[in-house]
């Protein structure tokens, strides 16, 4: 293989992953809370990728099909939440939309 | 020789460009103050992100990337941002001061964790790479192992869209009770 | 053989099921002659057995299993019904006898309330009984052995409108478990050193234990016999289990049940043979209960119950016969008992039942000018109770009296206690005859006498009585030792009389004579005492025995000093000094500590989304460092 080793794409994979996360943990609008999902999820992805490339092995491009379907579906779900949200004229924030409140 | 080390030096520019490129976006992505540029950082991390996956001789996976992701993902975000319409946000949310950094403290950790444990692994095991064959990740190659070894993970994501789908035009759609 | 068995073991089952569930939409009536064709059809399954039995030429018997019932490694117990000259004997008598006495339950329950649940009862008993004594392994027979525990619970607490009658059925009930539970304990000993609960094996294995180990399980062996068979210190539930109806008490506490404990140390013999002491110890608790249980019945007051204290005392005898080995004459007299023992229990209901349900010996004075048949009845069975020859008690009593004079001096003073328990028998049982038969009609018997459309009864009563009366006259010719002994012969291949207890010819003469001897002197004393009318009812004059004696010894009194006001007054304590300080007030500061501990809890429940997931990436970074430690 040419190029930078794997270790290289998992430093770009976990760091891809920290921002994600920094973002989920950090924003308010929910709307970013889910690009910075996608955000995770594809550092998951490029590990996945690199995996399979190290492994010579197709099960981690598999999975990363599947991560792709279901991040599709967790878009799809969390945008459909976002505009039940708007209708209501509720607040586009996440802290605010604190109902289950013990 | 010569000619495959330039290759090698043209394989390491490419990797740094989308390299710096995703972390870039990435970066921007959480950052922006607007969702809508949120949303167009993103289309170019995958994008980005798409160049590393071919680096990596995936490419079907790059395609799908693009395609699906990109393509219709964000459309879908877009349409979505544009529907809500402008709403001003304070970018980095208050709430209590020690949820933040903690928030920083825990994403933080989580990366330096995976960092050290790649690190302590890259002279070792993942120095090696395997070789692979012309056919590795071409679209021919997926689509059999998803029709032959991977046929159950196959069907039941399927059924997950499919269950997405229609959750997703249930919460989207109007309801008397709603008001 | 086998079909006669199984049809013997589960007809009175399915007579049971199909009262139950035909409930209301069947007549009492039918029940009743349910019951009656249930049993009946058991004692057909019997002689089936019995003569399939006699034609075949093993005569040591057949175990039939219907299946595995439970298993647990190599310990495994089948469904099985064992056919040999012990059990198809039981089997006659329990179905014979018992169907005679549903019979009579006919028309002794006629207006009952519930009669259905009675009839049910009656063939669950009998069930309960058929199980016992065809068991094929010793699980089966302790499940039979249960089953007639709690059969005998429901018949003597059948009228549960009576405070007395639910005290005696709970009663019999506990004092039963308490043999049920060394028995049970018996059995663990030898599983855990044999493996297994099928006789055979059992026996074998009894065999090889060491001294002490085969002394336990016989002695929980008796400690089941005992309870079930009313022998002291396990009897004090016997008199008052007489709280139930009189064909209950001649089925139960005369018949079958109570000659349960019998059976058993006949059936288990190769065990108590390896415990000579045990063995001898039944023995001397049987000497022992005859002489109490004579005593405390010459001053008894209810009809019933002056028969149940005889019927400890006779079971004494089977209990004395079997223990030094004559196990052959023990279920002689076992057999000839349930004739004559039903016969005066059956004869005493009659009175009862004519006298509207009074029970009071001082009372019927009389009775017998009114109902002559039962007082004939009666004396045929009193006769064959002291053992008068040619009635039937003659034939199976002098015969045990003599195998114990046999077995060395214990032996004699085992069959002095035979022969004082005789002259005792003559006494009481003759007490009771001249008491209530003979002589001019009392008042009270005048005014409450009421003639069953001008008989003495219904039919379905008068029959098993006439039966009954026949057999106890006759059911003794069976064997004459040492003329004829078919019983004996009969029973060889399963249970061979110990040698130790093979009397001489003259031992069995010395036995019969001064046997017979005493117990007409009991005779005698009974008519000079009670034979002219007087009122006096006690034989000892001396107030302090007298007293003792209709106090039953004081046993119950002891029982209940010994056992229950320790208990009572320790559970007294630990509610004044535990429950009340303890748990009583710690309890609502639990609960609120409980409270406020939900209450911090859920405030961690914030309800926003970005605590949720920092607790989520906290823990995954937590996760990772240990990971990373560890690795």
């Amino acid at each position: 293989m040419q190029g930078p080793g794997i270790a290289w794409y998992l430093g770009i994979s976990a760091f891809l992953f920290g921002t994600g996360a920094l973002g989920v943990l950090l924003r308010r609008n929910p709307i970013i809370v889910l690009l910075s999902l996608e955000i995770m999820l594809n550092g998951g992805n490029l590990a996945l990728i690199a995996f399979a490339r190290h492994a010579g092995n197709g099960a981690g491009q598999i999975f990363a099909l599947a991560v792709m379907a279901v991040a599709a579906s967790e878009v799809c779900v969390g945008l459909g939440l976002v505009v039940a949200i708007n209708r209501r004229r509720l607040a586009l924030d996440v802290d605010k939309l604190s109902e289950l409140r013990g | 020789m010569i000619l495959a080390s330039a290759g090698n030096i043209l394989v390491w520019i490419v990797w740094v460009g989308a390299g710096f490129a995703c972390l870039a976006s990435g970066v921007a992505v959480v950052s922006f103050r607007n969702p809508f540029y949120s949303a167009l950082a993103l289309i170019g991390n995958l994008g980005s992100l798409a160049v590393l996956y071919l680096l990596l001789s995936a490419e079907f996976v790059a395609a799908a990337q693009v395609l699906v992701y990109a393509g219709a993902v964000m459309v879908m975000f877009l349409f979505v941002i544009a529907y809500v319409g402008p709403r001003t946000e304070t970018p980095w949310a208050g709430g209590p001061n020690w949820q933040s950094i903690a928030a920083v403290l825990a994403a933080g950790s989580i990366f330096l964790e995976i960092i050290v444990a790649v690190a302590l692994n890259a002279g070792g095991r993942l120095s090696h790479t395997d070789h692979v064959n012309a056919t590795f990740g071409t679209p021919g190659w997926i689509g059999r192992l998803f029709l032959t070894d991977h046929l159950l993970a196959f069907e039941i994501t399927s059924i997950v869209l499919l269950i997405a789908a229609v959750g997703g035009v249930i919460l989207g759609s109007h309801t008397k009770r709603a008001a | 053989m086998r079909d006669g068995a199984w049809l013997c073991l589960f007809a009175p089952l399915v007579g049971t099921v199909v009262i139950l569930l035909g409930g209301t939409r069947i007549s009492r009536r039918a029940a009743g002659w349910i019951s009656i064709a249930s049993v009946f059809a058991a004692f057909g399954g019997a002689i089936w057995a019995f003569f399939a039995l006699r034609a075949s030429n093993d005569r040591a018997g057949i175990t039939y299993t219907a299946w595995t019932w439970l298993q647990s490694g190599t310990f495994k117990v089948g469904l099985s019904v064992l056919v040999d000259p012990l059990s198809t004997m039981m089997m006659l008598i329990v179905a014979g006898v018992g169907g005679l006495i549903v019979l009579y339950s006919i028309g002794y329950m006629d207006g009952d309330d519930e009669e259905r649940r009675y009839f049910a009862y009656m063939s669950l008993f009998v069930f309960s009984m058929l199980l016992l004594v065809q068991g094929g392994n010793l699980l089966i027979l302790l499940g039979g052995w249960g089953l007639v525990g709690l059969s005998s619970y429901l018949l003597i607490g059948f009228w549960h409108d009576r405070p007395s009658a639910v005290a005696a059925a709970k009663k019999a009930f506990i004092m039963n478990a308490v043999g049920d539970a060394t028995m049970a304990l018996a059995f663990f000993v030898l599983i855990f050193h044999g493996h297994s609960l099928d006789f055979g094996t059992s026996f074998a294995t009894a065999g090889q234990l060491s001294p002490t180990a085969v002394n336990l399980v016989a002695l929980g062996l008796l400690g089941g016999a005992a309870a079930k068979s009313a022998q002291i210190p396990l009897h004090t539930w016997l008199p008052d289990a007489m709280e139930g109806p009189t064909p209950v008490s001649a089925l139960i506490h005369a018949a079958t049940m109570v000659t349960a404990g019998v059976y058993l140390i006949a059936r288990t013999h190769p065990i108590f043979e390896q415990a000579r002491t045990v063995e001898l110890i039944a023995a001397g608790m049987g000497a022992l209960t005859l002489l109490v249980a004579g005593l405390i019945a010459l001053v008894q007051t209810d009809i019933k119950r002056v028969i149940a204290y005889s019927t400890m005392s006779q079971i004494g005898y089977m209990f004395l016969g079997a223990g030094v080995g004559a196990y052959a004459n023990g279920m002689f007299h076992l057999m000839t008992h349930a004739f004559f023992k039903a016969l005066l229990f059956m004869a005493a209901g009659l009175v009862i039942h004519a006298l509207s349900g009074e029970q009071d010996i001082r009372k019927m004075r009389g009775i017998g000018a009114l109902m002559p048949w039962t007082k004939w009845a009666f004396l045929a069975g009193s006769l064959a109770l002291v053992g008068v020859p040619p009635f039937a008690g003659f034939f199976s009593k002098d015969a045990i009296i003599a195998a114990a004079l046999h077995d060395h001096w214990y032996g004699v003073v085992l069959a002095g206690a035979g022969l004082v328990g005789a002259f005792l028998t003559g006494v009481y049982t003759f007490r009771l005859y001249f008491l209530v038969f003979p002589g001019e009609p009392s008042a009270f018997v005048r005014e409450h006498h009421h003639a069953h459309h001008g008989q003495e009864g219904p039919p379905t009563m008068l029959v098993p009585v006439g039966v009954l009366a026949v057999l106890a006259v006759i059911g003794g010719w069976l064997q004459f030792s040492p003329f004829w002994h078919p019983l004996t012969t009969w029973l060889a291949p399963v249970v061979q009389t110990l040698g130790v207890a093979e009397p001489t010819n003259t031992q069995e003469a010395i036995a019969s004579v001064l046997a017979v001897l005493l117990g007409l002197a009991g005779i005698g004393v009974a008519y000079a005492l009670y034979g002219r009318g007087e009122a006096s009812l006690a034989v000892p004059r001396l107030p302090v025995v007298q007293q003792a004696l209709e106090h039953k010894l004081y046993f119950d009194e002891a029982y209940d000093a010994l056992f229950y006001r320790p208990v009572a007054a320790f559970a007294s304590w630990l509610r004044r000094d535990f429950e009340e300080p303890v748990i009583l007030a710690t309890g609502p500061d639990l609960g609120e500590g409980a409270l406020e501990l939900g209450q911090g809890a859920s405030r961690l429940q914030t309800g926003l989304l970005r605590t949720y997931v920092l607790f989520l990436g906290t823990g995954v970074a937590i996760v990772g460092i240990v990971f990373l430690a560890v690795r």
